[in-house]
């Protein structure tokens, strides 16, 4: 009796503590969404909320035949295949350096975070100025050509321009992966390196054998968010190459802000951001599989 | 217990429905009881922030207890940052009561009813005092729906020196205005070593479409139909596809750069630029040893059409303005023969009034009298079509890609079609 009446009223302390967080949601994450689901069969000109017409599916269809649109998701692909082991293993590279050093781990700790405290929007302006084309004015070119190379023209070259956003959106993020994977090396025994070099591993096999085993969920984890982060790439092109040149930058969700706020499309951008959702859910979802399959 | 989670959330989702749709109906008041007028506008230079420091503490003292201006100030970032943010408030319904835009937006609110005519506002004697090449981007319809103080116009920087050096003739008049086949000469042979012959390009935003619809007119033809219904055999016309080819052999030759540094004419890494009259006071002011003049902006070949940008930013009445009779005040205060030209002085660019000149008659002198000149003479204001917005941003992109390799005739068919497309889906049946 005693009991039960004490699980009722926890019960209701529970959902007390749970509205915050559920009108939160709500408000700014449910609601939103769902509005995004019903403007996507809908006309809506940002201009003119007034006078918004449903209009089945014509907007679904309208993308499956939209050339940047299709554009649009293989860049994001391009994006997120390179950036993902690239950053990942430049994190793992920097966590295993900083762990193996006995003197001033908190400095260089530092300093390879420190990109990630900057704003991306800061971080892409330098970046813009380092690549810019022309080798008096662009640091990146005038060490190429002090080098007796050919300049690059980097961000003005649809050949370049994505590789370039990659590499320093690799050097912008590493700093936070390299953070978890250091919590992670740290949560290996002692022991298992000790057993490995009483077998005879050099250092090499003790990380293969040791350290990448050691890391496998940390791992998991850092590939995870690092693939949706990826996925939602917006700021470097927005700041940096405005999607161009040659469409060679634009993202998924660039195509969305240019669809929806430039040309006033909402109805339009709501379901290119609808299939958008789509995308990234099977894709996380699928992972989840995969790693649960292990 | 699964329902009543979803009661509860169900519950929720309601409320915030609710949440949403109570934002607008707040009352511009203060609890002075004076009536809150909001102006919207980008941020500026330090001594055009400071005029409107001094006009609104000058406005309010004169209006304690019934009007109390305000403004807030947003950046645009050469970019469309500012678009971005009046499109939000329009999606929220919460605009300002006085919204500046950009000369060419003016049409593109106007046709969707979230401005409002000014007809009105002043009387006919104050808006003869306006010049025509400011009222005539300002009208939609036949009605005036924006105000500004001030133009603007794009004449051709050049560096004195290097011109010498170069030995290359310097335009005198309106008439002798280079050609392209000259301004393409001058910029080949003005190339030498780090400096490039020409700047082109203002900024990646509006400032293609703002320069370089010039080439489009002076070739005879422009980016949209005289109604602006269409883009299509305008845009991606012969004339026009010749324009961009020309400007793209400037970038093509090495003679102008696509990623122009910043202040590149003034740091004497390009010997000339397409740059707009506020340059002639930064010049003045910050870049005293340099030796450049300016003269008029480039006509086409074989007797090509004498055309120059213009249009300002100008303020707007927004549908969501509660008291019409204090944004009349504010407006007419803020659009007084006065204050057009201290405005126009501290922004250092044409004041909109005729009487104004009057007063800064610096604009009688050269530099300056080639702007006015122009202004007067060969102006031509932005395309005024509902579908502006598009026009502007795939003309941009289309510049870019042509830049970077992409056919012209190409490109700019895809600009018009996607312009075009915008038009007829939105605008078309009314």
């Amino acid at each position: 009796m005693q009991t039960s009446v004490n699980k009722k009223s926890e019960r209701k302390a529970a959902y007390i503590f749970v509205i915050p967080a559920v009108i939160l949601l709500a408000v700014f994450l449910i609601y939103p969404a769902l509005q995004t689901v019903r403007y996507a069969f809908t006309d809506y000109n940002i201009m003119r909320p007034d006078r918004i017409k449903f209009c089945g599916f014509n907007n679904f269809a309208e993308l499956f035949g939209d050339k940047d649109f299709w554009i649009a998701v293989k860049n994001t692909l391009h994006f997120t295949v390179l950036v993902v082991p690239f950053q990942t293993i430049l994190a793992l590279a920097l966590a295993l350096l900083i762990s193996s050093r006995r003197g001033g781990v908190s400095i260089f700790r530092a300093a390879y975070f420190s990109p990630q405290v900057t704003s991306m929007v800061v971080v892409a302006i330098l970046w813009t100025v380092m690549y810019n084309s022309n080798p008096s004015s662009g640091l990146l070119n005038a060490l190429l050509v002090s080098l007796g190379l050919e300049p690059s023209g980097f961000l003005s070259d649809p050949k370049t321009a994505m590789n370039s956003i990659i590499f320093m959106s690799a050097w912008q993020g590493a700093g936070y992966q390299m953070m978890i994977f250091l919590a992670g090396l740290q949560g290996i025994p002692k022991e298992q390196y000790e057993a490995a070099s009483i077998d005879g591993a050099g250092r090499f096999k003790s990380f293969l054998y040791v350290t990448l085993p050691g890391l496998k969920n940390v791992i998991q984890y850092v590939v995870m968010i690092t693939v949706i982060q990826a996925m939602k790439l917006f700021t470097q092109p927005y700041v940096m190459t405005k999607g161009g040149p040659q469409n060679a930058t634009r993202t998924l969700v660039y195509y969305v802000y240019e669809q929806g706020f430039q040309k006033r499309n909402f109805g339009y951008a709501c379901a290119v951001a609808a299939v958008f959702f789509v995308i990234v859910i099977s894709l996380s979802m699928g992972m989840k599989k995969i790693i649960k399959a292990e | 217990m699964k329902k009543k989670a979803v009661a509860v959330l169900l519950a929720a989702l309601m409320m915030s429905g609710v949440c949403t749709a109570c934002g607008q109906s707040e009352e511009r008041v203060n609890e002075k009881g004076e009536s809150v007028i909001t102006v919207w506008s980008p941020s500026d230079e330090p001594a055009i922030e400071q005029w409107w420091v001094d006009k609104i503490e000058e406005f309010n003292q004169s209006h304690e207890g019934e009007i109390h201006l305000q403004r807030e100030a947003i950046v645009r970032a050469d970019s469309y940052a500012y678009e971005d943010k009046i499109n939000a408030a329009i999606t929220s319904n919460d605009l300002p009561d006085i919204l500046y835009v950009d000369g060419p937006n003016v049409s593109v609110y106007a046709a969707n009813g979230i401005t409002i005519p000014l007809d009105d506002f002043f009387p006919d004697e104050d808006w003869a005092d306006f010049l025509a090449s400011s009222k005539e981007q300002n009208t939609y319809d036949g009605k005036i729906y924006a105000v500004g103080a001030t133009e603007s116009s794009v004449a051709l920087f050049y560096n004195r020196d290097m011109l010498e050096e170069a030995d290359i003739r310097i335009p005198e008049s309106k008439e002798d205005a280079w050609t392209w086949d000259e301004f393409y000469e001058a910029a080949k042979a003005l190339t030498k070593g780090d400096v490039v012959g020409t700047n082109i390009i203002m900024d990646k935003g509006e400032g293609l479409p703002y320069v370089l619809e010039q080439f489009w007119i002076s070739n005879g033809t422009d980016f949209v139909s005289e109604d602006g219904s269409q883009a299509d055999g305008y845009l991606n016309s012969r004339e026009g596809v010749e324009a961009a080819e020309f400007l793209n052999s400037l970038i093509q030759g090495g003679y102008a750069n696509i990623d122009p540094i910043q202040k590149e004419f003034h740091n004497e890494k390009a010997a000339t630029m397409l740059g707009g009259s506020w340059e002639v006071s930064t010049l003045e002011k910050d870049y005293p040893n340099l030796n450049w003049g300016v003269t008029y902006f480039p006509v086409a070949n074989n007797g090509g059409i004498p055309s120059s940008p213009t249009g300002d930013w100008s303020a707007s009445v927004t549908k969501n303005a509660q008291d019409l009779e204090a944004v009349r005040e504010v407006m007419n205060f803020l659009f007084s023969e006065d204050n057009v030209t201290t405005y126009a002085k501290a922004i250092s660019k044409p004041p909109t009034r005729v009487s104004s000149y009057d007063v800064l008659t610096e604009y009688n002198e050269y530099p300056r009298s080639i702007f006015r000149e122009q202004l007067m003479e060969t102006g031509h204001p932005r395309p005024r079509t509902p579908s502006y917005s598009v026009l502007s941003a795939e003309f941009s992109e289309a510049m870019l890609n042509i830049f970077t390799g992409v056919d012209a005739k190409q490109a700019l068919d895809e600009a018009a079609a996607a312009t075009d497309k915008d038009y007829n889906k939105y605008y078309a049946e009314e």
